[in-house]
């Protein structure tokens, strides 16, 4: 048999089962919990090493820590929303109920990992750089992502009927990525206060490995953070959203 | 797929290259106004107005940093390594000012060489090295322009 192929039909399984508000909530009653593990462990082993194990900078001293919960969440925004923008499209083409709680499921979550990007970038730029906020291309673009995030809640909420507020939403998913090259780019095409990209550049991570392991690991742990919310987030909306089905109702009595 | 999910696919894909032309072409129109500060080689070629306000950046020229009588009042250059822009600046230098260290100072020109800064800031580079390595780093840095025959990026 080939490997390849088996694989390739396992997650070809597990897409139509995940497209099913039914299967979705069984599969994520079992996962949720696994990702939140995941969580606290990853993030617990990166906030130790970054804190205790990884040296100072050079220059920056201790302040530079806070690379560690500014860095993934920078990146956090950015995957969120790219999240957001292929469930967006799979939601639009296919008319897939599940691609639509995810749209709207993840905007929160993008929302408050851009807003704690920019909050932690903020304190600390102002010891660093010398200023709170300077409107630059990287930090104007970032806010812009937040006002994206904050548009495609309100969007959703603004109709009545769920469908029309679903597809308004995913199409403001859809359109919005631009943003994100541009908030990668935003270093490298303008000249800027905020200094380029360490971890993704030629030439390899400008920081030693004591320095990047922690922060690889935080990285990872805020994904299941994400992943954690966003399941958690996707079963309430399922149970809303199909209130009046068989298996919902079948649930509820067993609860009672 | 079905035909009407190739027609979705196709509205889908068409609206995503149109927003994205768009924007492209905004940018590209607005470049000079997203751009953060002038280098000091646009300000050698004489990229300014006179009296308008604009940030430059550069590295803090070896040497050439001096205090005024009045002890608050800062004189330095600036460099590309090439160029050279001379700031004065009353008030407290960031933590992070030093000889080579890349700063932003924003101001506007007395004359064609001179800024009046109301503010500098100072502007960090992508590379985090350990504590234990500070002097060497420090070295390096101050001598950034010895070896430099061309403007430098920072």
């Amino acid at each position: 048999m080939n490997p390849f192929v088996t694989v390739w039909d396992f997650f070809g399984r597990l897409y139509h089962r995940l497209a099913s508000p039914r299967e979705f909530y069984k599969i994520s009653r079992f996962t949720t919990p696994v990702f939140g593990l995941l969580f606290l462990l990853l993030t617990a082993a990166g906030t130790y090493l970054g804190l205790f194990v990884a040296p100072a900078d050079y220059q920056q001293g201790d302040s530079f820590r806070i690379i560690y919960v500014h860095v993934p969440s920078a990146w956090l925004s950015l995957f969120i929303y790219m999240v957001m923008a292929t469930a967006g499209a799979i939601g639009l083409i296919w008319r897939m109920k599940m691609a639509y709680v995810v749209v709207i499921c993840s905007a929160p979550i993008g929302a408050a990992f851009t807003a704690l990007a920019l909050i932690t970038g903020s304190l600390w730029g102002a010891p660093i750089w010398g200023t709170w906020w300077e409107w630059d291309a990287r930090l104007t673009s970032e806010l812009i992502l937040l006002f994206l995030y904050l548009g495609a809640m309100a969007l959703y909420y603004a109709f009545d009927d769920r469908k029309t507020g679903e597809r308004a939403t995913a199409v403001l998913a859809v359109v919005g990525v631009v943003i994100v090259p541009i908030i990668h780019y935003s270093v490298e095409w303008w000249s800027s206060l905020h200094q380029g990209a360490t971890v993704f550049r030629a030439g390899g991570p400008a920081m030693p490995s004591s320095m990047l392991t922690p922060l690889l690991l935080m990285a990872l742990g805020f994904t299941f953070f994400y992943g954690y919310c966003l399941f958690l987030r996707a079963q309430n909306m399922v149970l809303h959203n199909e209130r009046n089905s068989r298996w919902v109702k079948d649930l509820i009595n067993e609860l009672e | 797929m079905s035909p009407t999910q190739k027609r979705r696919f196709t509205i889908v894909a068409i609206i995503l290259l149109g927003v994205g032309l768009a924007t492209f072409l905004a940018l590209r129109a607005f470049q000079e106004n997203i751009e953060y500060f002038l280098t000091p080689k646009q300000v050698a070629a004489g990229e300014f107005e006179p009296g308008q306000r604009y940030r430059v950046a550069g590295l803090v020229r070896k040497g050439s940093v001096s205090t005024l009588d009045d002890g608050v009042t800062h004189r330095f250059n600036v460099t590309d390594c090439k160029f050279d822009v001379t700031v004065q600046y009353t008030g407290i230098l960031p933590d992070l000012f030093r000889e080579g260290q890349a700063i932003v100072a924003n101001g506007a020109f007395s004359d064609t060489q001179t800024m009046i800064a109301a503010q500098v800031l100072a502007k960090h580079d992508e590379n985090y090295v350990p504590n234990e390595a500070a002097d060497a780093m420090m070295l390096a840095q101050a001598n950034a322009c010895d070896d430099a025959t061309d403007s430098v990026s920072y």
